[in-house]
């Protein structure tokens, strides 16, 4: 961007001398730039799917919006199970598309829980999100989707998210004894669980 | 009653992998086994986990695209793809036409040499050696063309976020026409071989069906889905990168077992064709970048975008907080979540078929893993 | 009675036997003959890399800008420079660059401004030794040195 500001014809020569005199700074300052949203810049949703979610729940769900004309429910972690069995008995989002966590830290409700689905007859795809303190359990939709038995296994093994009624919580990728959830943004990237390393391959580390 | 000892009991585990010819990888399989018959598997994965999603979270964006290409490696173009068209949705670039066309060209001819390999590896499990030469042969041309384009075979890395890194080269067109018109009969000799093949039908026929609720219910796209029936296919359903301009069918099945899962990636690989010739016809005129920030920095937000990729539905979810990292790259895998269904479709079937049901699910350990 | 014929004459073994030699054109031998035979890749081919120097005066042509390094991925250029207090511009002492990492992406002669690194044809690149994948400055610019083969 600042390359593009230097004077390169006359048409610029009035531009800068007005400015000049308002902005002591040497260079004329390029114009200046909306401030940078915050937080995520979303636009509210409506139409039939969340004026149902919302007949049905009411204040459990927390909010329909959408961006980049993506739509996503937010809701309470306890409501997720039944929010997603009437998306998939009354709205026909008959397909779990996937399980995935995004871990904030800062947030005093630690993990974002998502789960995308997709509606075959609708052509529609839709995140429902939650947010859980570490610690705390999800519910599992297995019983709903079986295609969650490993999606949610994989949250488990990467987060250390655990998820109440899953049949068989194991870890998927690493090894059983694996200490650690190396997703979670605490976790180095080099780091690894050397004592495992050490026991189970004979070296000093893995790097 | 006598005591019960171990010849009593009817179980057997047996374990497949994770050095088996046959599991295409590192996948490692426990068999209950009772006698010939399955009666129960567990896959066991990890083997080959990298940590991509780990690795994307302390990349740049730029600097993450080359890292994808190594999960699906058998359709690396495609990795690329999906992950630049997520990558502009976040940061809103428009990619000119030039770039999507040979975009295009690319990825189909991508989808036609993992469905090759596939065909050969397939066969070979069966116990039909031909076919992978011959395969062979033709994804050599297609590699090459790889070659000659970006300067790498597998792991291509032919896509760069905003359009394309590199002009086509002199003879592109004559290349991948070349291609077009030997291929169809090649496609031809392949289902003389194996299509009417008296083996090649016992083998297959009834082996491994997955209905089309079983397939939703797992979570089964791609080729696995419209085996079942569902005419479902992301390039019709949600286009992207201007394949709706293109003409072409998706070939669907009813029976949904091993041997509709062939004939579907057989003629999907004739209608990629037709959309290579389509778009290899006109490719338009212009520049082959979009308007992308030196540094980028896309806004704090969020985005999932899946495309078709040769095995199924490959998504992308990528969580930016506005720095030039992105905070979270969570990939959908189409091999991860169809594997999980070989335990629906082994059980009850012979320890042959399972290798039959391994293949037909066309998994790459790589994406598996990643 | 035809397909008694057909069996006497083995004609089924000749249908057969006509796709293989179909296959048998050898104008179109995909076999390589490495590495008797070098094969030819393609003009894009992103192989071992290289220090261009300029060829008349044998001065490196880096300019030490630091972009290569800043563009890969997996940070393994590792370059250092002085600035010459005559011609008041950076000059480069050191460059390494680490192959037994690189994955050869071509992000960094991709950066390159003055087209100075470059990733050559060459595809030879196993070595003994991790440090021998180490490539100095000196390596670097000499270029691969593809190895002949004598049969």
């Amino acid at each position: 961007m600042p390359d593009e500001v230097k004077p390169e014809g006359t048409a610029q020569a009035p531009a800068g001398g007005t400015a000049a005199p308002k902005s002591p700074a040497p260079k004329a300052s390029p114009p200046p730039k909306p401030p940078v949203p915050t937080t995520m810049v979303t636009t509210p949703w409506d139409g039939e799917i969340p004026g149902r979610l919302k007949e049905q729940f009411g204040g459990q769900v927390v909010e329909c919006a959408s961006y980049l004309d993506q739509n996503f429910v937010v809701a309470k972690p306890d409501a997720v199970i039944p929010i997603l069995d009437f998306l998939k008995l009354e709205l026909d989002f008959d397909y779990l598309v996937d399980v995935t966590v995004v871990d904030w830290p800062k947030k005093p409700e630690r993990f974002e829980l998502i789960w995308i689905l997709y509606s075959f007859h609708r052509n529609e795809r839709l995140r429902v999100k939650t947010s859980i303190p570490e610690g705390a359990t999800a519910a599992s939709a297995v019983s709903l989707y079986p295609t969650a038995n490993w999606l949610e296994r994989e949250a488990y093994d990467m987060f250390g998210v655990e998820f109440a009624g899953h049949p068989d919580l194991r870890r998927i990728l690493l090894p059983e004894e694996w200490e650690g959830f190396p997703l979670r943004k605490d976790y180095g990237i080099t780091q690894m669980d050397n004592r495992w390393v050490r026991e189970n391959l004979g070296i000093e580390s893995g790097q | 009653m006598a005591e019960a000892t171990f010849l009593d009991s009817t179980e057997l585990v047996l374990n497949m992998g994770p050095q088996h010819p046959s599991t295409h990888g590192v996948l490692r399989v426990i068999l209950k086994l009772d006698g010939e018959k399955v009666m129960g598997t567990e896959c066991v994965i990890g083997y080959l986990h990298r940590g991509v999603e780990k690795i994307a979270e302390n990349r740049t964006y730029t600097m993450f695209a080359p890292y994808v290409d190594r999960m699906d490696y058998c359709a690396a173009v495609s990795n690329g793809l999906g992950y630049c068209l997520a990558a502009e949705k976040l940061l809103k670039t428009e990619v000119p036409e030039r770039a999507q066309v040979v975009r295009v060209i690319l990825t189909e001819l991508n989808r036609i040499a993992s469905h090759l390999i596939w065909l050969g590896t397939h066969a070979l499990d069966i116990g039909a050696i031909t076919p992978l030469f011959y395969t062979m042969r033709e994804r050599e041309e297609i590699l090459k063309i790889f070659e000659n384009y970006c300067g790498a075979r597998l792991t291509t890395h032919a896509f760069r976020i905003g359009g394309l890194q590199y002009e086509l080269y002199d003879g592109f067109e004559q290349e991948v026409n070349a291609f077009c018109d030997t291929f169809p009969a090649r496609v031809d000799e392949y289902e003389e071989l194996l299509t009417g093949n008296r083996i090649w039908i016992d083998r297959l026929q009834g082996v491994g069906i997955l209905n089309a609720e079983d397939c939703k219910a797992y979570g089964i796209t791609g080729p696995l889905l419209r085996a079942a029936g569902v005419k479902w296919d992301l390039r019709k359903a949600q286009p992207y990168s201007g394949y709706e301009k293109y003409d072409f069918d998706i070939p669907t099945r009813e029976n949904g077992d091993t041997y509709d899962r062939y004939i579907v990636r057989m003629q999907e690989m004739r209608q990629s064709l037709r959309i290579v010739r389509q778009a290899v016809k006109d490719i338009p005129a212009g520049p082959i970048m979009g308007k992308v920030p030196k540094v980028m920095k896309p806004p704090i937000g969020e985005v999932y975008l899946s495309i078709e990729a040769p095995k199924g539905e490959l998504g992308y979810y990528i969580v930016s907080d506005g720095t030039v990292n992105p905070y979270r790259v969570r990939v959908r895998p189409p091999s991860f979540v169809n594997l999980q269904a070989v335990e629906k479709m082994a059980k009850g079937a012979l320890v042959a078929d399972l290798v039959a049901i391994i293949g037909t699910i066309d998994i790459v350990l790589g994406e598996v893993d990643r | 009675m035809r397909k008694l014929l057909r069996k006497i004459f083995l004609l089924d073994l000749v249908e057969g036997l006509k796709v293989t030699f179909r296959n048998q054109d050898p104008k179109r031998i995909y076999t390589e003959q490495y590495p008797a035979e070098r094969p030819k890749v393609g003009e894009r081919y992103r192989g071992a890399p290289r220090l261009n120097v300029n060829p008349e005066t044998g001065e490196t042509l880096c300019i030490a800008c630091n972009l290569c390094a800043l563009a890969c991925p997996e940070h393994l250029i590792v370059l250092y420079s002085e600035r010459n207090e005559e011609t008041r511009r950076k000059e480069l002492t050191t460059f390494t660059f680490d192959t037994s990492r690189c994955m050869f992406c071509g992000l960094c002669e991709d950066a390159c401004p003055v087209d100075a690194l470059e990733l050559t044809q060459d595809f030879e690149l196993a070595g003994y030794t991790r440090e021998g994948q180490i490539f100095d400055r000196q390596m670097l610019e000499e270029g691969p040195r593809p190895v002949q083969y004598k049969f």
